[in-house]
């Protein structure tokens, strides 16, 4: 990506950010692909999370506490963390930046609309779930979200992905990968208590606030502070994971392959 | 870039529709584009009529392959229902679902009133074929005119919402560039004629009859069709090129270092220039008739192998995380076992239909063994009759 272009993703990341804190209208019209209307959670209230980028060490404590609680198949995630190796431009020097990603809980959620069965939906609080019982597997929402967020789960069959672990907000417990982060860099509360932290750090960093791919409209609600404008979009990277190979030049794969 | 970038750790995010979806689109495609193809003939163009017989033939049997293939594609195919109990008007999917059963069930009556028409004949038969023209044509009546006009014209229209929710529900999808342009709507149903085309082709040359009419007519449909999917593919990469911000943009950044998308890009165009180009000297010089079911062949593949493409190679580029999905089609159900037995399953269908109906002397075909025509001249050439 040319700089000029980085630099305008840059600056679209940081709106989108702003934007992405104006309540989009429920919005109740028929049109196709339009949102339904938002049903179920607490309507006076609007989760959202923060990442301290500046706080994670991609130590995976998250992904592997999400995993343990949410019993999430081998090799699929409701959140993980993304690492890459990037040089510095002016000292040459190498660094590690890791990016926490999980479904984004957007305002205007894509996977939402195209549910053919209204199973997965925007609770009132704003946390997009699935309704396991009802979702006949058609995959749909996994090609809409541009996120990766979702999953077909193979043990159930049916969509899967993050729900801000709102099993434990509602029993006034964090969400696993909250209460296990070491650095403490993932923030989660509700935007419309001004007295929240999250509230009062979105007040203050409200001008660094970068979140993902803002260019598709989403209106994502995790919000990342410290972020590199290089990964908001799909970073033009040397996928390095995937170039092991074994003496037959076939990809080495997971050791639980096929599970 | 001014600065290197390595992915050292990503999940391998995999695919989540299966070969069962190339399956879909294609039967589905097929089916609606053979209905057009079939169209002229039903409705009384004499030259067109050997033409509608194959055609109608190819499309009630991908019609009725197609939502099988579609179901598989569910990861809880028992669901199903659920698409009809909680009917959601603002996604395409479900509109799509309310599409289709009209659109099959409309082919399928308008077969078999066209077929029960010479099946009344075979009512007086002793044996098996007899039992079921007795079952099948529901009494000994006279099938209207009307009716096959007004279900053809029906079905018709239904084809077009099927054409247009096909194109949509794929063509809406942010987060895939690749799909998230309208041309893909065009694109469908471009290569869609050219697949249904093929299909008569080679059912015009392995059922036997070998008719001269439908060899020209469906070459000709190829050649147009093969420039339709030129221009909607020319139009695409124009839009890429020079409108700021597109999806086509994007969609294009994407692959741009990609070996395999660039190898997959010549095949596709050199296979498709020569088919076109082949096509069109057939119909020049003639040589329909010997050469025209290899080019039927080579037009099921293209139709075939541009959903692949679409609909499996687009999905190993990765949304947010670097580089490609190496992905390996399984031998299992969701892999090779699905794309065989879908095509297994429709060759089944023709066979039965073929054992049991009387097809070819629907339309004002000829009267029963459909033996060579009067205006074969070619020597030496087997013939399946």
């Amino acid at each position: 990506m040319d700089l000029a272009r980085r630099m305008f993703m840059g600056q679209l990341a940081r709106l989108a950010a702003g934007a992405s804190l104006v309540p989009l209208a429920t919005v109740a019209e028929a049109a196709i692909n339009d949102q339904p209307p938002r049903r179920g959670g607490d309507p006076t209230k609007r989760y959202a999370m923060l990442i301290d980028l500046r706080r994670c060490i991609g130590c995976q404590a998250c992904t592997v506490s999400c995993h343990l609680e949410n019993d999430a198949p081998l090799g699929k995630f409701r959140t993980i963390v993304s690492q890459y190796e990037v040089d510095d431009p002016e000292t040459g020097d190498m660094s590690t930046f890791f990016l926490p990603r999980l479904c984004n809980h957007c305002d205007n959620p894509p996977c939402v609309p195209v549910c053919p069965v209204q199973a997965t939906y925007q609770q009132e609080d704003g946390i997009v779930v699935v309704d396991a019982e009802r979702c006949v597997g058609c995959a749909y929402c996994v090609q809409a979200c541009p996120y990766d967020a979702r999953f077909i789960n193979d043990k159930t069959q049916t969509a899967d992905k993050c729900t801000f672990c709102t099993h434990r907000l509602e029993a006034g417990l964090l969400p696993a990968c909250v209460e296990s982060c070491v650095g403490g860099a993932r923030i989660i509360g509700d935007l419309n208590d001004p007295e929240s932290t999250i509230a009062r750090m979105i007040a203050e960093h409200r001008d660094e606030l970068q979140v993902l791919q803002p260019e598709k409209g989403t209106l994502p609600h995790v919000f990342y502070l410290g972020m590199d404008e290089r990964f908001v979009d799909r970073p033009e990277a040397f996928a390095s994971i995937w170039e092991i190979r074994g003496t037959d030049n076939e990809e080495l794969h997971y050791e639980f392959s096929g599970h | 870039m001014n600065s290197a970038v390595i992915e050292i750790l990503a999940p391998r995010y995999q695919i989540a529709w299966y070969p069962w979806a190339v399956q879909y689109f294609f039967m589905i495609a097929l089916a609606y584009a053979s209905l057009w193809l079939a169209l002229p003939g039903l409705l009384g163009a004499r030259r067109w009529k050997a033409t509608a017989r194959y055609a109608l033939l190819g499309a009630m049997t991908t019609a009725i392959v197609a939502p099988i293939a579609l179901l598989a594609d569910l990861h809880q195919p028992l669901r199903f229902w659920h698409f009809y109990a909680y009917f959601t008007p603002w996604s395409w999917m479900s509109i799509g679902s309310l599409m289709l059963p009209p659109f099959v069930f409309a082919i399928i009556a308008l077969a078999w009133l066209v077929w029960r028409e010479p099946m009344l004949a075979w009512r007086t038969r002793d044996d098996m074929t007899g039992l079921i023209a007795r079952i099948a044509t529901l009494g000994g009546w006279q099938t209207p005119r009307f009716a096959v006009v007004a279900l053809a014209l029906f079905a018709a229209v239904m084809s077009f919402a099927i054409a247009i929710y096909t194109g949509s529900e794929v063509a809406i999808l942010k987060g895939r560039p690749l799909w998230n342009t309208q041309w893909l709507l065009p694109f469908f149903a471009a290569t869609g004629f050219i697949g249904a085309a093929g299909l008569v082709l080679v059912l015009n040359r392995f059922t036997g009859a070998r008719d001269a009419d439908t060899d020209r007519n469906m070459l000709m449909v190829v050649v147009a069709a093969a420039v339709v999917t030129a221009l909607v593919a020319l139009a695409w990469a124009l839009e890429g090129i020079f409108v700021e911000d597109s999806s086509v943009a994007a969609a294009i950044q994407s692959v741009r270092h990609s070996a395999e998308w660039r190898s997959t890009a010549i095949w596709s165009l050199s296979i498709g220039a020569s088919m076109t180009l082949v096509s069109f000297l057939l119909v020049w010089r003639n040589g329909a008739r010997i050469w025209g079911w290899i080019i039927g062949l080579v037009a099921l593949h293209l139709a075939w192998m541009a959903r692949w493409n679409v609909l499996m190679d687009v999905q190993t580029v990765q949304k947010q995380t670097a580089g490609y999905l190496e992905y390996v089609v399984g031998w299992g159900s969701s892999g090779w076992l699905g794309v065989i037995g879908t095509f297994g399953l429709w060759i089944a269908l023709l066979l039965v239909i073929d054992m049991f109906v009387p097809w070819k002397q629907a339309l004002d075909g000829p009267a029963d063994a459909p033996a060579e025509k009067t205006d074969i001249s070619a020597k030496g050439v087997p013939s399946h009759g």
